[in-house]
């Protein structure tokens, strides 16, 4: 930059700036999809971390907030996207913006709290640029700009998250404008989104705050866990599973039967579908009688199968971040803060037709199980830190890692939605969410990532669409 | 300074804040609050924005730059950013549906 008079001449681009992706063929090498193992350089290397940040976080569709948490114009939660302190803002049409919490001035933070209502606009408190819930620039501090010829303020906001859509309540952004719809994105993986969000007319909300927390952890061991690990229910939760139900984590008598694992582009469920395994986990059974009810009513709606996955032992992830517990009934976020830490943000979903006392058990009920007080997550903490900790060690790290339960068990004849494997004991679901990961480090276009490994065969992709 | 005429009183709507250009002077602004008319300059008494890109909440003006508020009747400003003085308003009577406006003269009558 120069100051006399010769330079200076063309005037400041400040179009937003949405990169292109890249390619990262060496890291996708890093899952081996052959051998069903994985090595721990994907937990631990920063140059790693910040191309998942690249290829993933600036691509894919994350959750944003539910609609229930911003009913109003000028409603307001921050939140995050990756790394990047995210405004979500309802806006005076009704619709939802989303914008990069950071002044194009000199980038300070231009809201520094976790929610509001009726917000006005956000203003800097650095020079008093001021935006409006739109996100363009209002005004300054006054005087100085307004005499400036070449300050144009209507080409000036805080950049917008370049995609906004919604499903069913939940509000979801994309920093890609190439990035193709939420439910192509979601894909046929919205046929088990219902089971929480669609199994009451009345739809769902968001009750009772948000708890966050700090983890320190990679933020894909608390992924895959909720993906597709029941298997550490009955050793990690043990003791937990025995103070609350008197006895140990059980997955039933029709296990064989019923239980299995679904994934398609990388999110997944896995569910023993015993109507109430998790719910009962909560310690009240009025939420196990309202469960059992529920089911019994859902049968219209979802179906058989789903009716029995209101409440029952089971787990899924949305690709790459966004977890949910179906019967315990928490929505949360594990935002990324470097290869090593996560900050978690845990919400408790309800049917907003859901009696009072109810939706207060299940308040209470995921205070004292899923929050880093919870019985639960204490558990599961430890555990992820641990697995993070260790790849300190330069010789640790070298040593692959082992993911190969339930090779071989792919079910074809299951008449659901997805890649399903048999039995909710298996790894199948983290096999193909670091396929998932994998591919994105892999391909820099959507065509490539909508049409590959992880996507649905084509003979279950016609009967689905349906 | 006389009189002059600025709008047709159906132009000024409960709730709205509307902009006014006359020939010869900053721009003015017009309002209707609880019936009654206000007429008050267009550009905010603390910087150089516009008012009626600003909004009517519980009785105050609101400007959409900085968010200082300014009643009506009184012009007394609340919430307003360091320096932001209180916003007059100019002299004006409804005459069979035209809106008449002394320009020059605050509203101090009141």
């Amino acid at each position: 930059m120069c100051d006399n008079n010769s330079c200076g001449s063309a005037r400041p681009n400040m179009k937003p700036v949405y990169p292109k992706a890249d390619k990262y063929p060496e890291f996708a090498k890093l899952v081996d999809e052959e051998k069903s193992q994985v090595d721990r350089r994907v937990f631990t290397d920063e140059e790693v971390y910040q191309a998942e940040l690249k290829q993933i976080f600036a691509r894919a569709w994350l959750f944003l907030a539910h609609d229930s948490q911003i009913p109003n114009p000028g409603d307001f939660i921050r939140t995050s996207m990756g790394e990047d302190d995210i405004i979500v803002v309802r806006q005076r049409d009704k619709s939802v913006g989303a914008f990069i919490n950071s002044c194009p001035h000199r980038g300070n933070r231009v809201c520094h709290v976790d929610s509001g209502k009726k917000s006005r606009g956000f203003i800097c408190n650095y020079h008093g640029w001021s935006f409006g819930i739109d996100g363009g620039l209002r005004g300054t501090d006054g005087g100085v700009y307004d005499k400036d010829e070449t300050f144009e303020k209507s080409e000036i906001g805080l950049p917008p998250v370049a995609q906004v859509q919604s499903y069913k309540g939940l509000i979801f952004g994309a920093f890609d404008p190439e990035a193709p719809s939420l439910e192509e994105f979601l894909g046929d993986f919205t046929f088990y989104l219902d089971i929480m969000l669609d199994n009451d007319q009345g739809g769902t909300e968001f009750i009772g705050g948000a708890i966050k927390s700090e983890i320190s952890c990679n933020w894909k061991f608390p992924a895959e866990n909720f993906v597709g690990d029941i298997l550490h229910a009955s050793w990690t939760h043990q003791s937990g599973a025995q103070a609350i139900l008197g006895g140990g984590v059980d997955l039933g008598k029709r296990y064989d039967e019923l239980a299995f694992q679904a994934s398609i582009y990388g999110h997944g469920i896995e569910s023993n579908l015993d109507k109430v395994g998790n719910t009962r986990t909560l310690g009240y059974p009025d939420l196990v009688d309202y469960v059992f009810d529920l089911s019994e009513k859902a049968k219209d709606r979802l179906g058989e199968v789903r009716a029995r996955a209101i409440g029952a032992v089971s787990s899924s992830n949305v690709f790459p971040n966004f977890s949910f517990l179906p019967g315990q009934n928490t929505f949360r976020v594990w935002h990324p803060r470097g290869p090593d830490k996560i900050e978690l943000v845990v919400w408790t979903i309800v049917n907003k037709n859901a009696p009072d006392h109810i939706k207060e058990q299940y308040r209470k009920g995921v205070m004292m199980t899923f929050s880093p007080g919870g019985v639960f997550e204490m558990d599961d903490g430890e555990n992820w830190e641990y697995s993070t900790k260790v790849n300190e060690g330069y010789m640790t790290r070298q040593q692959p890692l082992h993911y190969a339960l339930g090779v071989g068990t792919l079910d074809e004849e299951r008449d659901l939605p997805g890649i399903v494997h048999k039995g909710s004991k298996n790894e199948a679901n983290q096999r193909l969410f670091y396929s998932r990961w994998a591919e994105f480090m892999k391909y820099d276009n959507w065509d490539d990532l909508q049409n590959s490994k992880v996507t649905l065969p084509q003979n279950k992709k016609q009967q689905w669409s349906d | 300074m006389s009189m002059i005429e600025i709008c047709d009183s159906s132009q000024i709507i409960e709730g709205e804040i509307t902009k006014i250009t006359v020939d010869g002077i900053p721009p003015i602004a017009v309002s209707r609050y609880e019936g009654g008319i206000f007429v008050f300059p267009d550009t905010c008494p603390h910087a150089d924005e516009s008012l009626s890109e600003g909004w009517v909440e519980d009785g105050r003006i609101i400007c959409g730059v900085h968010f200082a508020e300014f009643e009506f009747e009184t012009g007394e400003v609340h919430n307003r950013p360091i320096g932001c003085p209180n916003l007059t308003f100019f002299k004006c009577e409804d005459r069979n549906g035209k809106v008449f406006a002394i320009l020059n003269e605050e509203k101090t009558d009141v």
